[in-house]
């Protein structure tokens, strides 16, 4: 009777409880919310970040994308996803995306939507204005390594064979210019060694300037899964997620990271640690290099990195001893202002410890953008495209031949660089300026500089999923652009390896896929017949293929998207000649010590390292260090920042770390509200007080827009990759409440 | 829709060619067909036998129940538990079951931080249970797993108010909260809860513990909880935080200086405010009151002030028409009992207010002494309900002197003028009182300290003035604008009540 009297006052079923109710969804799929159960599924590779962790897009029965889940046969991220790719699909349906063109009104100043025959006829007028009074080269690129390898052939073909620029750059100049100059020169093709299952097999495993627990999470996953209770040597000024669960962490001094590797080398020298028989068949200049290293004695890598002899003695013998041993580094490393003898400084351990080429070990830079590895190959900036040099007539008629364009049409210099492209605009030399999926406003160092040249250009166009960054909203004419998910291509992860994204849903408006647009671009430029053949990304794909023939990224064996897709993704090499199927799901590079030089021989590169451009003085005392906030965070945030879920999982306003000593000293605490200043800008910010940051260094995360105010504009001299990672601030109390900081996400 | 084209000769071509491009780009071209056909000639699906070393292979015995088991070492920061869950459970956009937070210490010698993920703890004692008026929440008898009934629930929030956890969300959209149910759909058919699933270094699990009862209470055998995380006594959480190495002495949440002021409640504050002022009237009304008034005219102000109060908490309810089960839970709910004796007061009241009017023939002193008890037992009821959800700012001293003093204060406005301006001065002082400093630097009292120094001091200024005039008022026998400053005062002491109570939580992220 009780009973029934509470069943009847209970309502345990109702349209409020369905709402939730889980049954089977099919597709291999487990449990999914009913409301939310797929008619289909389809695999995507993520486009956040490097990792390329395939993402099972559920689908309605229209084809539009649902929900996704992590695709656990995939063998890059096993099932799993971070935050981003959980949340892949949120930033699509932003309310801001730019549904058409914009153009700005002379006479009002405000962008106005137009159509797409008026922005592209606009487009062209424009620029080709700019080019008759100031020379083709007046019109500059800058690119990214967040759109797919064949729009990223297809710009770099279009802009530099079909419009006569020279000057096209992409944001990977800002995270992986220095790896892809320190292989180049140290290994002689732009190739990272590994790949994932190598993080399983090592004995020791050593991070340095990389915090891959928040920066690359599912490559974390790995580590965790070494089941030979590996060493986990962090090397990193702060002490990071990474460091927390490391077995040794060396808190150097910021930028001293060079004389440590130096310091390291010559210890273990000193220790006879040298694999002689490597060293001897398998490179060249090591004796130059053994000379070079008499001046990093014991005494000075203490003195200038301020680690502990214990600690010192301790990383020597972990490498001397270890039989596999792995060296990982990311923007620690390759921000910096002497990035590219640092990361070959990496290089060179491997090297003289014969730890290349064998499972577990290697001299592997994590990479940061989804296709940065594409924009590397393909992006047709520094060197052309497929991994050739412009400056080679031989390398120009080669691939004039497979695109079919006369071999004029390919200039023989390289581009500038993005910092000589930004000089370029001061100087007048840049008159135009095409940006594309990137936001420079926010993410160039010293960036009001930036903004403050925009008026030196005489028309600007930003194409974007969002009219609301803070350089489309710079630009003259906002092109409304397709984003992940939207459009197919292919992206080339760190571990060499190709993964399709697929169109699961409909881009908002008519915005479309970068692709169309500069097909469009070209058609109404005038050189629409030069691209005849990339009629769609996949038949981009395979004049791709045959660029890479012969080439160290030869994948002239695939056949195809579909390929791709049921190899579960393809590492390069992947010649057609190589008997494909007979192909692991994880192979790394130079297992025969053979190396892509002229001569097989791996190199040893370096230099004496140079102080820090811009160091701490009375005036700016402290060090500031920016880097990655969160795992839920990517970059500027222009997509991260759409989702609710991404922006619960980090604090909401810029902060800035500073050691409980140091806020002691100037009698700040926890919440306080402070200006952090440097010779170009300031920041407004809370204070976050915390002894993970070494007293004199401040941390800033550089998802915040201002934080990119305050950076020190130098560059690596080999990469021109520039130096994020320190410059000299001061920081006091706010004069002016929160509203700034409040304001500055 | 197709784009406006400038058919100039020009662009002819280009017109047509933009066209195809952007019917193209609408074209899906991932036939579901065509995906569904390559999954089924997939391999078999291996996601659920990968995590079920993740979940208990049998079902809790009778002295245990299933719990989250959380390896502090492994956790490292990802916070994928978070968006896994909110995709894997189809939840709205603003709307997470986990939340993350960060301890860290402030010991230089020793730097430490570690991620805190945090879902429902399934509490052995649950306070959202006990609280909630209609039975909305169920404990499983056999995994021990706290349910949350979406469509019993009537959208009050007083479990908000009573976990100490922050765990059950309020959805705007439905009118109800939701929370974390360990996914035990999924945990029926063998799969891991979405958190688990979703967790890189497999640093979640659901393991049984023992559960028991302690002085006629329900325990959980988590004695030491987390450091920094409310006291585990008050609701018994299952949740294991493990960690091979002792965490260090000086932790502190990475939150703990952040100080934002909660949710005003305006409803409640309208009912709480009318209610007691019309009780104190119409109590006031069968006493001696002074000569200005006339007793039917004070007695049907109280009665009108007091009903309007009930229909403003009618307000505050997302389901308001799924209420009438509000008396579901008289055997431990606050909120029950007040309801119910509300409803009585209203009928007493109602009564009385005849009495007063000669339309009942009932003896006045019978008809005032029943209004009386009655009345103070239900602004007591209505004081327990905050009492209950154990926040320091609603201490019983604070609470029940603030809710008793507003009635008394009404009533001795018509009775005794002075001694009511009497009266509000003390509760002034007594509000006051939360302005000073506490000794210790940091906790739930100091942060209600700072938000009343800080953020609200506007507040409490204005409320000071309110209570001050309506003092001076009530002594220069102003006494109809004095009332009316008086219980305008009130409102704004009620929401300061609410504003200025430090709520608790598990640890959080560094915030403004």
């Amino acid at each position: 009777m009780k009973d029934r009297i509470a069943r009847a006052l209970t309502a345990r079923e109702g349209p409020m409880t369905s709402e939730l109710v889980l049954h089977p969804g099919g597709f291999g799929l487990g449990s999914v919310p009913v409301r939310l159960t797929p008619a289909g599924t389809a695999q995507s590779v993520c486009g956040f970040c490097s990792t390329g962790c395939s993402l099972t897009v559920h689908l309605d029965h229209t084809g539009q994308a649902i929900n996704l889940t992590p695709n656990p046969h995939y063998p890059v991220n096993l099932g799993m996803a971070c935050p981003k790719g959980w949340e892949a699909l949120t930033p699509l349906g932003a309310l801001d995306r730019a549904r058409t063109p914009l153009l700005r009104n002379k006479s009002t100043g405000q962008m106005e939507a137009v159509s797409w025959s008026q922005a592209l006829e606009t487009f062209v007028s424009r620029f080709k204005e700019v080019q008759s009074r100031h020379g083709q080269h007046a019109v500059a690129a800058l690119s990214t390594g967040q759109i797919t390898t064949e729009e990223m052939a297809l710009l770099g073909a279009l802009t530099k064979f079909g419009m006569g620029l020279i000057h096209l750059d992409s944001n990977t100049r800002q995270c992986m210019a220095t790896s892809h100059v320190a292989y180049r020169q140290s290994f002689g093709f732009d190739a990272p060694p590994y790949t994932y299952a190598d993080f399983e097999e090592s004995d020791a495993l050593f991070f340095i300037g990389s915090n891959p627990c928040i920066a690359h999470p599912i490559m974390w996953q790995r580590v965790m899964r070494n089941p030979h209770n590996p060493d986990i040597v962090v090397i990193d000024p702060r002490v990071t997620e990474t460091a927390m669960a490391a077995t040794l962490h060396v808190p150097l001094r910021p930028k001293s990271d060079l004389v440590l590797l130096y310091g390291l080398a010559r210890g273990l020298l000193d220790r006879g640690a040298v694999d002689q028989a490597f060293v001897d068949v398998h490179t060249n200049r090591f004796a130059e290099f053994r000379t070079f290293l008499a001046d990093f004695p014991r005494e000075r890598t203490l003195r200038e990195t301020a680690i502990s002899a214990a600690t010192f003695d301790r990383l020597t013998e972990i490498v001397a001893t270890g039989k596999r041993v792995s060296f990982w580094w990311t923007m620690g490393v390759n921000q910096g202002h002497e990035s590219t003898r640092t990361a070959q400084a990496i290089i060179n351990l491997a090297l003289m410890t014969g730890n290349i080429g064998r499972p577990g070990t290697g001299a592997n830079s994590i990479t940061g953008q989804c296709n940065a590895m594409g924009s590397r190959l393909f992006g047709n900036a520094s060197s052309l495209m497929g991994g050739y040099d412009f400056a080679s007539a031989s390398h120009r008629a080669h691939v004039a031949d497979i695109l079919g364009i006369p071999p004029e049409l390919i200039p023989a210099r390289k581009s500038w660089a993005y910092d000589e492209i930004i000089d370029g605009i001061d100087h007048g030399k840049i008159r135009a300026l095409w940006v594309i999926a990137t936001n420079t406003a926010h993410s160039w160092i010293n960036q009001s500089r930036f903004a403050a040249l925009r008026d030196k250009l005489d028309f600007m166009v930003v194409q974007d999923m969002y009219p609301t960054t803070e350089t489309a909203r710079l630009a003259d004419l906002v092109l409304p652009a397709a984003g992940w998910g939207e459009k197919e291509g292919v992206l080339i992860n760190s571990e060499r390896r190709l993964g399709v994204i697929r169109k699961v849903s409909r881009a908002p408006g008519e915005a479309l896929s970068d692709f169309s647009i500069f097909k469009l671009v070209a058609e109404l430029w005038g050189c629409g017949d030069m691209f005849a053949r990339w009629k769609s990304p996949e038949a981009a794909f395979g004049i791709l293929r045959e660029l890479s023939r012969g080439q160290p990224c030869d994948f002239s064996g695939i056949e195809g998207y579909d390929h791709i897709e049921s190899a579960r993704g393809i590492q390069w090499p992947y010649a057609s000649s190589s008997g494909s199927a007979a192909i692991g799901h994880e192979r790394r590079l130079f297992s025969d010590g053979q190396f892509y030089t002229a001569d097989g021989r791996a190199v040893f590169h370096f230099e004496a390292p140079r102080p820090m451009p811009e160091t701490t003085d009375n005036e700016y005392p402290f060090l500031l260090l920016t880097g990655r906030g969160s795992s839920s965070q990517w970059h500027a945030g222009s997509r991260t920042d759409k989702s609710e879920v991404l922006r619960r999982l980090a604090p909401t306003a810029l902060y800035v770390e500073i050691n409980p000593k140091d806020a002691k000293g100037l009698n700040l605490e926890n919440n306080d509200s402070v200006t952090v200043r440097s010779r170009r800008g300031t920041a407004a910010a809370f204070v976050v007080i915390t002894p993970n940051i070494q007293s004199g260094q401040l941390f800033m995360p550089m998802h915040f827009a201002h934080v990119n105010r305050l950076t020190h504009p130098s560059f690596d001299p080999h990469s021109r990759q520039p130096s994020y990672k320190a410059c000299a601030v001061r920081i006091d109390r706010a004069t002016t409440g929160l509203d700034e900081a409040a304001s500055s996400f | 829709m197709r784009p406006d084209f400038e058919a100039t000769p020009k662009t002819a071509n280009l017109s047509s060619y933009l066209a195809e491009l952007l019917a193209e780009q609408r074209v899906l071209d991932t036939p579901v067909s065509r995906f569904s056909r390559a999954h089924d000639t997939q391999v078999p699906d291996g996601s659920v036998t990968r995590f079920s070393e993740l979940i208990p292979l049998s079902q809790p015995a009778v002295d245990e129940q299933y719990a989250f088991q959380v390896e502090l070492d492994s956790c490292t920061g990802c916070k994928a538990c978070v968006a896994g869950c909110h995709a894997l459970n189809g939840l709205d956009e603003d709307e997470t079951w986990r939340d993350i937070g960060l301890l860290v210490s402030d010991d230089s010698t020793h730097p430490f931080q570690q991620t805190i993920t945090t879902a429902c703890h399934h509490c052995a004692d649950p306070a959202c249970l006990n609280g909630c008026p209609v039975l909305a929440y169920e404990k499983d008898p056999l995994t021990g797993i706290v349910r949350h009934l979406d469509d019993q629930c009537i959208g009050c929030q007083y479990c908000v108010l009573k976990c100490p956890y922050d765990v059950p969300k309020y959805s705007e959209r439905l009118g109800i909260v939701r929370k974390c149910d360990m996914c035990r759909g999924r945990l029926s058919v063998g799969e891991a809860p979405a958190c688990v699933q979703a967790c890189p270094t497999q640093a979640i699990s659901i393991v049984k513990v023992p559960v028991g009862r302690l002085n006629g209470r329900p325990i959980a055998a988590t004695s030491n909880f987390l450091p920094c995380a409310p006291d585990p006594a008050i609701t018994r959480p299952t949740t294991r935080y493990v960690s091979s190495k002792p965490l260090p002495a000086s932790l502190r949440r990475a939150d703990a200086h952040s100080i934002s002021a909660q949710c005003a409640h305006t409803p409640l504050v309208a009912m709480l405010v009318l209610t007691q002022l019309g009780i104190g009237l119409q109590v006031a009304s069968g006493m001696a009151i002074i000569g200005e008034f006339t007793a039917p005219n004070v007695a049907t102000t109280g009665y009108t002030l007091f009903v309007a109060g009930l229909m403003a908490s009618v307000a505050h309810l997302g389901q308001p028409f799924r209420a009438w089960r509000v008396f579901l839970n008289l055997r431990r709910s606050w909120l029950s009992r007040e309801a119910v004796v509300f409803g009585a007061v209203m009928v007493v009241a109602g009564s009385h207010l005849a009495v007063t009017w000669g339309i009942l023939p009932i003896a006045p002193l019978l008809a005032n002494t029943s209004l009386l008890l009655l009345g103070t037992t239900a602004i007591a009821c209505s004081a327990m309900i905050y009492v209950d959800t154990r926040r320091q700012f609603w201490s019983p001293t604070s609470t029940f002197g603030r809710f008793l003093s507003t009635a008394a204060i009404s009533a001795l406005s018509v009775l005794h003028p002075l001694a009511a301006s009497g009266a509000l001065l003390m509760k002034l002082a007594m509000e006051g009182t939360h302005l000073l400093p506490s000794n210790r630097p940091e906790g739930p009292e100091s942060i209600s300290t700072r938000l009343l120094r800080g953020p609200l001091l506007t507040t409490f200024l204005v409320r000071l003035g309110l209570g001050l005039a309506a003092a001076a008022l009530l002594i220069t026998d102003n006494l109809r604008t004095g009332f009316a400053l008086f219980a305008i005062g009130e409102f704004v002491e009620r929401t300061i009540f609410f504003r200025a109570v430090s709520a608790p939580g598990m640890p959080g992220l560094p915030k403004r």
